[in-house]
């Protein structure tokens, strides 16, 4: 009796395993249709479809746009909890009326967007327009024809072509493409480079103790030298971010990278058009030497490297210990608030300085490019296909579109005074920092939807006076310096992996900058030594790889350049 | 009998007594900080003062969420999910319990072997939302979050084992007086089994409230968002975005400490106000030799 329920048991167990498997292939074959049509529409080779050759004959019919039918785009829509979704906001409704198309989106709360993308996209269920998603995210995708190559496409985007051109952007835009030389993401664009990021320094100290401000990181040791002077216990440098953003922003001024910017370990070298592995050449022993300088002399505070952003900022620089930090354009504004709080306000003064000049001069990457748009394969099976790139076209790269999602609509949430767009009255723009003391004022994004990182990408881009007009003084001051004063360095050529390739790569990359990110330190912060132990971390970085690193990258970038 | 363990202090009754002292206490605490910082003025809450009470006390953090509308929404919506999930959760799980509580049932052991499979293997993130939009057509109803998992392997266990345990006597004699199966399931096996309904009601209750994946995977309209979702997203949608662009590009300053903190309390608050109610049940231990099965 118990004999027979357990073969009953164990045949049941198999027939049930048995479905799992058959379900399972059900599930891949839909997935699997999904990648031949994807293929298909590839091999088919689109340019067929494409509007370049017969775009005189469609001109009248059906890919006008505006479109003479109202027609419906499915979006996905990343939920912002600072400004949560709202289907009153005039936005949506200025879209129907301007361009007649509906957007059905499909709310994903920010905190697992790119959950829910990978999901949406993998069960072939994905939306048509898919924005918010920054280039290198679109290449799991790829592989299963999930996504199209908008390259094929930017026919059919007038204004996106006028800007790439006009902007000089193609040089960046080829860091974007694939291994098949196409671009699968369609990143926002500017027109001139954003400074951010650089170092704020509690002026009214340096004034008080005539330190010059500083122009470049020798004049930055200088400053520092005589700050200690005033607290000799103390550091007149205690940095947050884990020092990222400083190592990030100074290593460029040594010629190589590191911090936020350390990469996989590979630097493009323009003069023997070659790939090196920067974290052993000198001009890297020169830069640790400069942080280790600044630490051993108790310049800089050693927990810059370790400690909590809000140990750095509320108990050491927001309480007046320290004179220098790192910073952004948007968290100066909150540390003057806390200092407000409680240094109180008038006994401090914190300034953004341009950024510093290294050994090899002022240098910061040309990037243009931000986050962007990807668009499902769904959108093929769309009729209405070209009148949604002309679409996406309108709404993110116009004019029109851009200064409706970044300003709304002339005499209801704006006006024009020459240049200079200003919020009508009784409204506020808090995000701006424009009227937002005003507690009964209606916000321009939280009620009316604009400056919304669906549509704006992370806020600056456009045109130069769009940028600008989203800038608060300050930023527009450190953007100009860095046009001004900064040479810019051309991003790094793409090396083109496939996917085998990648894997390898990135095997060995990881561990060996794990080793390269965590010796980093040790060198600045004095527990290895730069002189004694320099040697054994070149060689210890040859055994984990960094020689095999740099034949495979210039293997494959000479293989496909 | 009473009146001696009442006298008597022993030391195990003190260092009891401490060690469960110890325990309130750490578990209170989170609820005490969060309470105190909801109500603390912001600038204690960045310098980091606040501790066991609110520091410069005001309540303008709770007008600010009265106010909120899509919090609101999201609250009712839990309720009903609540609500309504438990109601089918506890319905299948004794429909399914009670059957297989029968000795003389046929095919016990395969049904018991099917239930069991489910509880070591699943379809897959991929598959099983597929089979709920696309053959199940439940994609962004209120039906994708109250059907998918509404029974629990592990509850639909413990509640046959408690069922086995009625004595078969009393179904018997109302089989002899004439009831039929569903009298003696509504009339006879119910009414002695309060404390494990009571149970798996708040096992449910508490799992629908907290649910997060669920609608998080099949909801695509705000309006239907459960309060998870919703908290969820001020909590970590600011910090996964941070990783992303390695800043502060957008302005997270929006959501301050304090509205995070009163929005946590007010959510957590009524699924703790169930458990007193319930407690009771508890006493009676039905967890004790429940997973013989």
């Amino acid at each position: 009796m118990k004999k027979r329920t357990l073969l009953f048991v164990s045949c049941v167990l198999m027939i049930s395993l048995l479905g799992v498997v058959i379900t399972g292939c059900g599930g891949t074959k839909t997935t699997g249709e999904s990648v031949v049509n994807g293929d298909e529409n590839d091999t088919n080779e689109k340019p067929d479809t494409t509007p370049s050759n017969n775009e005189a004959d469609l001109a009248e019919d059906d890919s006008v746009f505006p479109p003479a039918e109202p027609v419906t785009f499915t979006m996905l829509y990343r939920d912002h909890p600072g400004y949560p979704y709202n289907e009153d906001w005039i936005v949506w409704e200025e879209i129907e009326k301007r361009a007649n198309v509906t957007l059905d989106v499909i709310v994903v709360p920010m905190s697992d967007y790119g959950e829910k993308r990978n999901l949406l996209i993998s069960s072939g269920e994905a939306p048509e327009i898919i924005p918010s998603t920054y280039p290198g995210e679109e290449s799991a995708y790829i592989p299963a024809g999930a996504v199209i190559p908008v390259s094929d496409y930017v026919d059919l985007m007038p204004n996106f072509l006028e800007k790439v051109e006009a902007w000089d952007i193609e040089e960046n835009l080829r860091n974007i493409r694939q291994k098949d030389g196409k671009y699968y993401v369609l990143p926002g664009l500017r027109e001139i480079v954003v400074g951010e990021y650089s170092l704020a320094i509690r002026t009214d100290i340096f004034e008080e103790h005539n330190v010059s401000i500083p122009d470049s990181y020798d004049d930055l040791y200088d400053a520092l030298k005589q700050l200690k002077e005033i607290d000799p216990d103390g550091y007149p440098f205690s940095d947050r971010w884990e020092g990222n953003s400083l190592l990030s922003q100074a290593a460029t001024n040594f010629d190589v990278q590191a911090g936020w910017g350390a990469g996989n370990g590979m630097r493009y070298n323009e003069e023997n058009d070659e790939f090196c592995f920067y974290p052993i050449v000198d001009d890297y022993k020169d830069f640790l030497a400069y942080f280790n300088k600044l630490i051993k002399e108790g310049l800089m505070d050693p927990e810059s490297f370790t400690q909590e952003d809000e140990t750095a900022v509320n108990q050491k620089f927001a309480m007046g210990k320290g004179y220098v930090i790192s910073t952004n354009t948007q968290e100066v504004i909150s540390m003057r608030n806390k200092m407000n709080e409680t240094l109180g306000e008038g006994n401090f003064q914190v300034d953004i300085i341009p950024p510093l000049a290294g050994p090899k001069g002022r240098i910061a990457s040309s990037n243009k490019l931000d986050n962007g748009i990807i668009i499902s394969s769904n959108a093929l099976n769309n009729p209405n296909f070209e009148v949604l790139m002309k679409f996406v076209d309108w709404l993110w790269y116009s004019e029109e579109g851009q200064i409706l999602t970044k300003w709304g609509v002339e005499g209801v949430t704006y006006t024009k005074e020459g240049d200079e767009y200003k919020v009508l009255p009784g409204l506020k723009f808090t995000s701006l920092g424009i009227n937002a003391e005003d507690e009964e004022a209606k916000d321009l994004r939280d009620d009316f939807g604009m400056n919304n990182g669906v549509f704006v990408f992370s806020m600056y881009n456009g045109h130069k006076e769009l940028m600008y007009s989203y800038m608060t003084e300050e930023a527009r001051n450190l953007t100009q310096a860095v046009n001004e004063l900064s040479t810019f360095r051309n991003p790094d050529p793409p090396v083109l992996m496939d996917e085998a390739q990648r894997e390898e790569h990135t095997m060995i990359s990881q561990a060996l900058m794990d080793y390269v990110n965590q010796m980093t330190l040790q060198f600045i912060v004095g527990e290895a030594d730069l002189e004694t132990d320099w040697d054994g971390f070149v060689n210890e970085c040859k055994t984990k790889g960094a020689d095999t690193l740099i034949q495979m990258t210039n293997d494959i970038y000479d293989e496909t350049k | 009998m009473k009146s001696r363990l009442q006298n008597k202090i022993s030391v195990f009754n003190i260092i009891n007594t401490l060690i469960m002292i110890f325990v309130v206490i750490i578990t209170l605490y989170p609820f005490l900080y969060l309470t105190s910082i909801s109500m603390s003025s912001e600038k204690f809450v960045y310098s980091g003062d606040v501790t066991f009470y609110p520091r410069g006390f005001t309540l303008r953090t709770y007008k600010v969420l009265l106010k909120d509308t899509s919090f609101w929404i999201s609250y009712k919506n839990t309720i009903m999910y609540t609500v309504l999930g438990t109601i089918i959760s506890l319905t299948l799980t004794v429909l399914l319990a009670y059957p297989l509580s029968k000795r003389d049932l046929k095919g016990r052991g395969v049904f018991l072997g099917i239930i069991l499979f489910t509880m070591f293997f699943s379809g897959g993130l991929i598959p099983t939302y597929l089979l709920v939009t696309r053959m199940l057509r439940m994609r962004n109803t209120i039906w994708a979050v109250v059907i998918p998992g509404a029974l629990s392997t592990f509850n639909v266990l413990i509640t046959r084992t408690f069922f086995e345990g009625l004595p078969d006597e009393l179904e018997e004699a109302a089989a002899i007086d004439g009831m039929n199966t569903y009298g003696i399931l509504l009339k006879i096996v119910l009414p002695l089994s309060k404390p494990i309904l009571a149970t798996m009601g708040l096992f449910y209750a508490v799992g629908m409230w907290n649910n997060w994946f669920g609608p998080f995977i099949y909801l695509d309209t705000k309006s239907l968002f459960p309060v998870s979702l919703y908290l969820r997203n001020i909590i970590a949608g600011a910090q996964s975005t941070r990783e992303v662009t390695g800043g502060d590009v957008e302005g997270f300053g929006d959501i301050e400490a304090t509205i995070k903190s009163a929005s946590m309390i007010v959510s957590a608050l009524p699924i703790i106000m169930v458990y007193p109610f319930i407690q009771k049940y508890f006493v009676k231990g039905v967890m004790i030799g429940s997973l013989k099965g």
